[in-house]
Formats: structure tokens, sequence, C-alpha cells
């Protein structure tokens, strides 16, 4: 790919040599100059730039294979970002099982065996407080229900320190009626004056929170318990929330 | 800062409605006619403050801004952006942003129009990464955002038709069209998990669907002001801010990964007269 003319390796190496500089003085906070790797090097020859991309060719890659290209090796995301939870970037853009297997195109559903699989899986992963499923405080779970904080990095990311992170239940879901809530999701509104409260309804309730491919497969919402964002006695707080009497929910 | 603009409004509005005739309807009559065609799509009409305010749209000063720096020759070669190549032709901004992202033969690149305007500033005008010009790329006073407003404008009115002819142009599309179903992060968002159904809400907010282009033309045309953040805001821009909500790492302005998206949404736009400058929430 590189001519082989020392002129052209020079240009190469002194390329990677800026590359590299930019990347070390790089803490990864708040700015993103350099998003444009090969042109941050204008003391380069005008043929550099060129060489450096043509070094893929992105037509003789599935889309498939090019999106995974473009995520993780073409300088798309800041890899090496830190989250809240200790790890970087990387993390937060590999697919597990369940990503992979519900990363469904327009109009595909996953076949029958899929499903059986993801909801085995999800199964799996559920655990439960050591002294059964309990109602929690309906307060803090209203507080845990209608925040959206926490966990979100890219250019301003949550402080933990500062903020507790919460269910984002209302970005989806009609809860009380005394606030708006959206409706990609279910209304949950008077949802335990509705379906009473025995312990099978508290551990669907619990398990849809912890896992909810455990009974939908590929559902749009997230397995807040298994993800680890809500612990279990959180989870108790929001079920309060929703079983309550008590509780705006069903008032 | 809304006081000031809304003294200087009336004068810049004519001066700029004059300038502007001939490339295209005014952003106000666009969304008039797709609400008319789409018998008021709860997206489209969501906000009758937004639409109320669409003529009085301060992102017109800062069009009329870009128009006076786009002209003016800058930077260490002392050069205009008159010559700058939108895909149209050196200096041909009529309907140029309607058919953007594409494929640029001079940088081998599939490009949009920030990362194309960048790219000329460069070029033309001799900026680098270092100068403040290219440095600052959000917010209504940055030049990126004046210029990529200026230039927008002429598209307006005019459908979206990203050209699919070049072989990356389609590979950058297809890419794009992945990453949106793609599933990742803390809470396993993908861009579809709010986009692909018509009239849903994320809080009281109507989400545009990728299946509708008389939904998306509205949801994709940027630069848009935005009255929560009381500046102008670019696609990049965008990209930016949902990925974040996603739970997505800091995704590079520019990069290969943000023009696939770009690309893919621009397409499902399609056929769809674009508005602009926009006014969004």
């Amino acid at each position: 790919m590189f001519k082989k003319t020392p002129i052209a390796a020079v240009a190469a190496v002194s390329l990677l040599l800026i590359a590299g500089g930019c990347a070390a003085t790089n803490t990864g906070k708040s700015v993103a100059p350099q998003a444009t790797a090969p042109a941050a090097a204008p003391a380069a020859a005008p043929a550099a730039p060129a060489v450096v991309a043509k070094k893929v060719d992105y037509t003789a890659m599935s889309p498939a294979e090019l999106a995974e290209y473009l995520i993780f090796e073409a300088e798309g995301y800041d890899l090496k970002q830190p989250t809240q939870e200790g790890t970087t970037g990387r993390a937060r853009l590999v697919q597990d099982e369940i990503q992979k297997a519900c990363s469904l195109g327009k109009g595909k559903e996953i076949d029958d065996k899929s499903r059986e699989k993801i909801m085995a899986l999800a199964a799996s992963t559920i655990k439960y407080p050591e002294g059964g499923i309990k109602l929690g405080d309906w307060k803090k779970g209203r507080e845990l229900a209608w925040s959206g904080y926490g966990y979100r990095t890219a250019h301003n990311p949550d402080n933990h320190a500062k903020g507790t992170p919460g269910g984002n239940c209302y970005n989806c879901h009609q809860i009380a009626t005394d606030r708006t809530g959206g409706d990609i999701g279910p209304s949950l509104t008077g949802f335990g004056k509705i379906r009473g409260m025995d312990p099978d309804t508290l551990k669907y309730a619990y398990d849809v929170i912890y896992n909810p491919h455990v009974y939908f497969a590929c559902t749009n919402m997230p397995r807040m318990g298994a993800s680890g964002v809500l612990s279990q006695a959180q989870i108790a707080d929001i079920l309060a929330y929703l079983f309550d009497p008590n509780s705006p929910v069903n008032k | 800062m809304f006081n000031k603009t809304l003294h200087v409004l009336p004068v810049v509005l004519a001066v700029v409605a004059s300038s502007n005739a001939g490339s295209g309807q005014l952003p106000e009559e666009v969304l008039d006619g797709l609400i008319k065609k789409t018998n008021n799509s709860v997206y489209l009409t969501q906000s009758p403050q937004n639409i109320m305010m669409l003529p009085d749209n301060p992102a017109w000063l800062v069009a009329e801004a870009g128009e006076a720096l786009f002209k003016q020759a800058r930077g260490p070669k002392n050069a205009s952006l008159e010559q700058c190549d939108f895909g149209k032709g050196p200096g041909v901004l009529d309907g140029a942003h309607a058919e953007l992202p594409r494929y640029f033969a001079d940088t081998g690149k599939v490009m949009d129009l920030e990362t194309r305007l960048l790219h000329c500033m460069k070029t033309l005008q001799g900026f680098t990464n270092d100068d403040a010009a290219i440095k600052q790329k959000h917010g209504s006073k940055s030049d990126i955002m004046k210029l990529q407003t200026y230039i927008a404008s002429k598209s307006s009115g005019i459908p979206w038709n990203p050209p699919m002819q070049h072989p990356l142009e389609k590979a950058m599309r297809d890419a794009g069209e992945v990453m949106f179903y793609r599933r990742s992060g803390t809470m396993d968002f993908s861009c579809a998990t709010c986009h692909t159904q018509t009239g849903k809400r994320i809080r009281a907010s109507v989400l545009p669907s990728v299946y509708d282009a008389a939904d998306m033309t509205k949801a994709i045309s940027w630069p848009s002001q935005r009255t929560s953040h009381d500046e102008v805001r670019s696609s990049q821009h965008r990209v930016l801010e949902c990925l974040w909500q996603m739970r997505y790492p800091n995704i590079k302005n520019g990069s290969d990964a943000s023009i696939a998206l770009i690309s893919f949404w621009t397409d499902a736009a399609r056929g769809e007269p674009a508005i602009l400058p926009d006014l969004k929430r």
C-alpha cells in the first residue's frame, strides 16, 4: 500500500509520530479537537493523507463489517474515555450476546429458537433479595423512576459522586398522572391498583425491571438490574412506587 | 439576548429574505406544506410555539454573519470560500447541502457539510486545526456554525437527494443503517429504540420515525436553532447529543462513523424538502 520510496516511508512515520503525540497529550476529557487525525499533520506532503485514506477499502466490506470498522478502528469514538463503572468507552460499544441478537434491522424479528435462548439467558442473570421480594420506600422509588441521570459520558459525563443514577422509567412510561411520561413503553398508571400485590405479580414486576428479556425477548427496555444500574434495594423502592396504595401511581 | 434579537430581526430578515430569492422556499413555508401534506403529523405539529417563532428564527442572524464570513478573504492564504466546491461545483451553494453527504474525489472521502467546510477552510484559506476558526465547532458564535447555517439556508425547500452513485456513498449509508440498529452500552440503546415508531414520545417530546420521510426531513434539517440551548446546532452536534443520552462514549466530530449515521438519516428523508434553517426544541 505505501510506495516503496524512502520519502513516503519517512512521511508515513512522521505522520504516525504526530498522531501518537496528539494521542499522548489528549486527556480524553471534554475536548474533541483532533477529529480528523490524518489531516492533523499539515506539515506533511499533500499526498500523505490520501495514502492514509486509501489504507482500507470500505467498499470491499459488508455493511456490518464496515460498521464495526468505523466504530472500533477508524477513530470513530473516544474508545479510551473513562466510564463511571471504571471501564472504557470501548466496553460501552462492545456488544454482549443479547445486544448482538437483538440488533435487528428493518422489519426483522428474532426467530423462536433465538427467543427461547434469550429468555433463558435473561433468567440466568436475575438475582433476588435474600429475604424475598419486598416493597421499599415509594418516595425514593418515585425519585428514581423520574430520574434520567447517570452513566452518560460523551461530552458531558455524569458525576455519580454528585447525583445518584436513576431508573429512567419516565422517559418511556406514563407512571403517575401528576407528570408527563413517555409512551414508548406501556402506561404504568394505577399499576398496583389494577393488578393487586400477590407474590407472583411482585416477582413479575421485579423480573421486568431487573431483566425484561426474560418475558419480552429483544424488548426496547434496558436491563436495569442485570446491567448494575439499579441495586436490589433500589428496585424494591421502584416496586413500592408501582404497588404501594399510598403511591401517586395508584391514586 | 432574546430582546436584542427581536429588535434586529425584522431588518435582517428583510435583507436575508431578499438575498435568498431564487434559492428555495422559506422554512416556515416548507414546514407548512409538510404539515398539510401529512394531515397534521404529530411530530411536525408538536410545538405551536416553535411553529410561530420559525419566521423570526434567530438562526437567520447566524446565517447573515455566515454570508459575510463566506465572502470575506480570510486565513493565512487570504482567500474567501467562494471557490469551495460543496459538490455542485466551486461556489455553487443553491441546493448543495440537500445533496450531502457525498463522495469527493479530491479527498477520496464521503463528507458532510461540516467536514467539507473544514476541508475548504484548510485548503483554500490555509487555516489549521490550531486556529480558533476551526477549533470552535459549536455554538452560534462559532465561525463553523455561522458558515454552515448560511450555506445550508441555500437548500431550504429543496428535497433531500444525497447521491448514491459512488460505491463509497452506498457503503457509508449502509454502514450507517447497521449502526442505527446496533444496540450497545449501559442501557442497550440503539437509534432504533426511539426512532422506528410514528408518534411515540420520550417524556413529552414526540419522536421522529426513520420510516417517515416527512418527519425525518424536519428531524435532520440542521443547522437549527435549539430553543432549549439558545444556540444554533449542527448535524454533528445532534449525533453527539443522541449518543450521550444513549450512554455511548464521545463520538469524534467529523469521523466516518458520524458521517455514516448522517448519510443514513439523510437518505431516510430523501425526497422531502429541507427546512433550513430550522428551529427546534
